[in-house]
């Protein structure tokens, strides 16, 4: 299995290629319904659908399969605790399941005394293939929601290299503004700019997937 | 450069979390006054919700999704060892299993042992809400225009359990609800009713959900159960009330 998070030179996809949802709006809605409602099965079901997303995005921020899985097993503890108080207006359950892996993912590296290691390993990110990949003859493009994310893929792809630099070292790896100046050695306005710039096109870029659920 | 203006600058640096953690704690001081702020905020995430699925997803690796299941279903632990018929029962199966020799076999044998501890995992969390609750209340339940035009007779009983901050709600002797429309469970608080489930009735058998209560800042003063057109997603019920209760 090859990582394409964030490299460029793996291509990009037709943006806003017409294809499989992973849950239709109906789905969804009888998902969270049954969740709300504590259904156990429903749960198991979230897991299913979810976890390899979330595996993926955790596994690439934190470059640790197993602190990967804990943070994993958090966010759907977080889900099963808190879905009755997601009333169906609200977001989408996996954009929601993501901003709390994120948030961990962030806490955690936040949390590392190693930050020499964390921007070793930032500067990585993308390039390595994932630990461990499980179980064997995992056909990554067949999973639901791979279309979101050729789509997202696409659209980062398009960003200028410095601009999907600095996307790729704050929102996936959780440095700060400063640690992204010291780091790439420029100052922290053209940070800011650079940043900037890239979510405004980033926004545009997604647009056409902003409604799409889980 | 107004102090306001640093907020708008830094938007997408919050929702990135770029911030230093001193700026982060100021900013989501500054989001709880400001209904611009927190509108764009929104937006924003809104906007990038999908952003992290630029990730290629990771296979899991076999049997996670039970495992991850089973640790959040396996929370009340205490149960477990009051209740020796789950013993008694997964040796049982696990014997069963030993058993077979066919690997498809002890597989569907793993599975189902699975979904029965699951099961009665749920089952002990339900249990443990009705024999903590700290106060009951029943109520009648009134559904006009029942078959013949007579009136369907449910009742409403909610099992409050204080320190869990869940009820656990069961609803009896109705109909499934007509089509295009839903039974709606609702909190009634101090700042107005709250949406909580929607009740799935069918009067051969009661509707029996444990439910989060909202958030403690809330105080919950009842409860209410209506009928609305399954278009209604608002916070405000719309369609008839079926039963009311005040505590």
């Amino acid at each position: 299995m090859r990582s394409r998070a964030l490299d460029k030179d793996a291509g990009s996809a037709p943006q806003g290629r017409a294809g499989r949802p992973a849950l239709a709006l109906k789905e969804e809605s009888s998902l969270r319904r049954r969740l709300r409602a504590r259904d156990e099965q429903a749960l198991v079901e979230l897991i299913d659908a979810a976890s390899p997303w979330l595996l993926g995005l955790t596994q690439g921020m934190l470059r640790d399969p197993d602190e990967a899985e804990e943070v994993v097993l958090e966010v759907f503890q977080v889900a099963w605790e808190r879905v009755g108080s997601l009333g169906d207006e609200d977001e989408a359950l996996l954009p929601w399941l993501f901003r709390i892996a994120r948030n961990r993912a962030i806490d955690r590296l936040r949390r590392r005394s190693r930050l020499r290691l964390k921007h070793a390993r930032a500067g990585a990110f993308g390039a390595i293939a994932p630990a461990d990949a499980g179980a064997t003859g995992f056909d990554e493009s067949a999973r639901p929601g791979w279309h979101v994310h050729e789509s997202v893929h696409a659209a980062l792809a398009a960003l200028p290299d410095e601009q999907r630099q600095a996307v790729q070292l704050a929102y996936f790896q959780g440095l700060t503004h400063a640690e992204i100046a010291r780091q790439l050695g420029i100052p922290m306005g053209t940070v800011k700019t650079r940043l900037r710039l890239a979510f405004d096109k980033l926004r545009v870029a997604l647009a056409p997937i902003k409604d799409w659920v889980l | 450069m107004s102090a306001h203006d640093w907020y708008v600058e830094n938007r997408s640096a919050f929702v990135s979390r770029s911030l230093e953690r001193d700026e982060e704690r100021t900013f989501i001081e500054h989001l709880m006054r400001c209904d611009e702020c927190a509108r764009e905020v929104a937006r924003l995430e809104g906007d990038l919700a999908w952003l992290p699925m630029g990730v290629a997803p990771v296979a899991p690796k076999p049997g996670f999704a039970r495992r991850i299941a089973g640790e959040i279903l396996d929370r009340p632990r205490g149960w477990r060892r009051r209740l020796p018929a789950l013993a008694a029962a997964a040796a049982v199966l696990l014997a069963l299993g030993l058993g077979f020799h066919n690997g498809r076999e002890r597989r569907e044998l793993s599975r189902l042992l699975a979904t029965r501890e699951s099961r009665l995992t749920a089952l002990e969390d339900t249990l443990s809400v009705l024999r903590q609750a700290r106060q009951v209340v029943q109520t009648n339940v009134s559904m006009p225009g029942g078959g013949g035009g007579g009136a369907h007779q449910g009742g409403l009983l909610i099992f409050q359990d204080g320190s869990s901050h869940r009820w656990t709600v069961i609803v009896h002797g109705l109909p499934p609800a007509p089509d295009g429309n839903v039974y709606q469970f609702w909190f009634i608080t101090r700042t107005g009713m709250v949406r909580s489930v929607e009740v799935n009735a069918d009067s051969a058998r009661p509707a029996f959900m444990t439910v989060p209560m909202p958030s403690p800042a809330i105080p919950v003063m009842g409860a209410a159960l209506t009928m609305e057109s399954m278009v209604n997603r608002s916070g405000e019920p719309a369609g008839v009330e079926l039963a009311h209760v005040m505590f």
